[in-house]
């Protein structure tokens, strides 16, 4: 960065949320309404999440999104916005579930009213695309919420699944009955040690370059940062590391944890020579702060539950590697 | 007031750098040539044909090097870059615009120079040159309408463009400032310092290789920026090799924007003849100009 050059969102906003609210937690009986704000799935597809979190003792109900489609979307975009409004609004419903990404949500979020919402916040579920709402609710309401797999994502046979994917599945189930997350991941060679304490943020890097400059745009400063993405070139996820670098995003952070980046390989003549690792590290020359790779969240099988908006301490050494949620 | 650099005359020097992807030397010479024949010398920079393995014309430190030193050298008097892809965000915080400053010149391109113009303009309300870059001499005879609109803008010849009109376009009329160029790099500034101001303006817009949802979702992140808020027109070009996902987005380009744009009330176009393709006139980012949609014809002019 230039000498001189102007940081937007380096220093603490004025219209920034002080404080940190955490909805209510789940206990058996509870319901947890499912709803298609992007893309478009069947009642087959959710059939074993519906069974699986009634295992785990919560009512389910169904959106009318579910089984709906306007081309890539789960219905047009008055339909995603009232279902998923309708389920922020419905006092029985305690928590809402995405029932799987895409694209979409940006289309309807200015459309939702979020006024019951705030005053009694519910947990809302999801990642990639979803990561939208996440950034729109922390930022403009302070409102913890969680980032985990979705719908689409649940083993269509509980036995035959894998100790993996269980526990990641297990990791919502956890999550929003209130246990206290903690992760411990491989060390890797390019990470920076340290320790550090904030509120996590973060999701997926093309959805939160794409909210910036709007009122969903993540604010970053004082705050632990999680980041994947999946089919972008290298040279894509380069230019989304400048725009994060570039909009301040970067300059004011705690610490910094990479999740997986599926990469789309380069095209034929058009290598781009600088692998991930590189790619971020060059961006934080300058700060000092606490930086993993490989953390497992993102388009993956090791995709686990985070509370984003929630206190964690991330600690980063040669030996060892852990997120936890603090009080 | 929009600073103009002083326009070109037989004699004056053009400079020519990659601030971006690799190009062979070969590819430049027939920009070189026609450049030569409109009476100008030449001089091209080291990352012209550089000796990069990767994707970069050079390192970040060359590419900012070479520019810089166009930039600075009083001799030249137009710097072309000749060539987009991707590179300008690595350098430009790093480019010391302080001689450029007192000594305007015309930076020439578009694609990922459009990062340039917009940084440019927004910081300096220096004009800048959106317009083919040495691919396109190429591509097509010195003599096309596109590449002659370039000739013509370095000699300060006013411009008017005029196309026909199209069904979807809406009518009316609008004064303003020129601001533009590719979605994808317009979007990737917004937030930082090199983000435009669109209030006013008549601002022009193109992409290329984009996916459907991909473009929708960067009209979105435009509106909800209020990048249309206080428009004065809104020009669309070319939207070439487009793509869709598995399952169909269910709209086209101009759909996609007509839903965007739907509750403005400034006057669009579509299918300017400002792309990827050969179709490309040059425009002057910054430069005021009247832009007239009618019901046959459109017509854009300095």
């Amino acid at each position: 960065m230039g000498l001189g050059a102007v940081v937007p969102g380096a220093s603490a906003r004025d219209d920034e949320p002080l404080s940190s609210f955490v909805p209510k937690y789940l206990r058996t009986g509870d319901t947890i309404g499912i709803t298609s704000p992007a893309g478009f799935i069947t009642l087959e597809d959710i059939a074993p999440a519906v069974e699986q979190m009634k295992t785990w003792g919560f009512k389910i109900k169904i959106g009318a999104t579910i089984g709906k489609r306007y081309f890539t979307f789960g219905g047009t975009d008055e339909e995603r916005a009232r279902d998923l409004q309708t389920m922020l609004d419905d006092d029985s419903i305690a928590a809402v579930m995405c029932a799987r990404g895409g694209y979409g949500v940006v289309r309807i979020i200015d459309q939702l009213d979020f006024s019951k919402y705030v005053k009694k916040p519910k947990w809302i579920i999801g990642f990639s695309d979803i990561t939208a709402l996440h950034s729109h609710v922390n930022k403009n309401y302070g409102v913890a919420s969680l980032h985990s797999k979705m719908c689409n994502s649940f083993p269509d046979v509980w036995t035959d699944a894998d100790q993996l994917q269980k526990d990641t599945i297990l990791s919502i189930k956890n999550a929003l009955t209130g246990t206290q997350m903690k992760y411990s991941f491989l060390p890797e060679g390019c990470n920076k040690p340290g320790a550090a304490e904030g509120i996590l943020v973060g999701g997926n890097l093309k959805t939160l370059e794409t909210l910036a400059g709007t009122s969903s745009d993540l604010y970053t400063n004082g705050k632990i940062l999680f980041l994947e993405d999946t089919g972008e070139y290298l040279y894509s996820i380069d230019r989304m590391f400048w725009n994060l670098k570039r909009t301040g995003k970067l300059i004011g952070l705690k610490g910094l944890i990479i999740g997986g980046f599926k990469i789309k390989p380069d095209d034929p003549g058009e290598e781009f020579g600088i692998v991930l690792q590189d790619i971020v590290l060059d961006k934080l020359k300058d700060y000092s702060y606490p930086v993993g790779f490989n953390f497992p969240v993102g388009h993956q099988k090791d995709n686990f539950a985070l509370k984003c908006g929630v206190r964690h301490r991330l600690e980063i050494n040669t030996g060892s590697c852990l997120l936890e949620e603090i009080k | 007031m929009v600073k103009i650099p002083p326009y070109l005359h037989p004699g004056d020097t053009i400079g020519i750098v990659c601030p971006a992807g690799y190009m062979e030397a070969e590819k430049v010479q027939a920009c070189i040539d026609a450049l030569r024949t409109w009476g100008y010398y030449v001089k091209t920079g080291m990352t012209v044909g550089s000796p990069s393995e990767n994707y970069f014309s050079g390192t970040d430190k060359e590419r900012l090097g070479d520019f810089q030193q166009m930039l600075d050298d009083d001799k030249i008097s137009a710097v072309l870059c000749a060539r987009g892809g991707y590179g300008v965000t690595r350098i430009i915080d790093d480019i010391d615009f302080s001689k450029f400053i007192e000594h305007p010149k015309w930076l020439i391109g578009f694609s990922d120079i459009t990062l340039l113009h917009s940084h440019i303009f927004s910081n300096y309300g220096i004009s800048t040159l959106h317009a083919p870059m040495a691919g396109a001499f190429n591509d097509e005879d010195p003599e096309n309408i596109y590449l002659q609109s370039l000739k013509k803008a370095l000699e300060g010849k006013k411009i008017s463009y005029s196309v026909d009109g199209n069904k979807f376009n809406v009518k009316g009329e609008a004064v303003g400032e020129l601001v533009g160029g590719n979605l994808a790099l317009i979007v990737h500034a917004i937030g930082t310092s090199s983000d435009i101001k669109t209030k006013g303006k008549i601002l022009f817009l193109e992409d290329t290789g984009e996916y459907l949802y991909a473009i929708d979702r960067m009209f979105y992140q435009m509106k909800r920026a209020g990048k249309f808020d206080k428009l004065a027109g809104l020009i669309i070009g070319g939207f070439t090799n487009i793509k869709d996902t598995e399952k169909p987005f269910g709209k086209d380009i101009k759909e996609i924007i007509k839903e965007i744009i739907a509750g403005y009330d400034f006057p669009v176009c579509f299918d300017f003849p400002v792309s990827h393709a050969t179709e490309n006139y040059a425009l002057k980012i910054g430069a005021g100009y009247k832009f007239k949609v009618g019901k046959k014809k459109v017509s854009l002019s300095e």
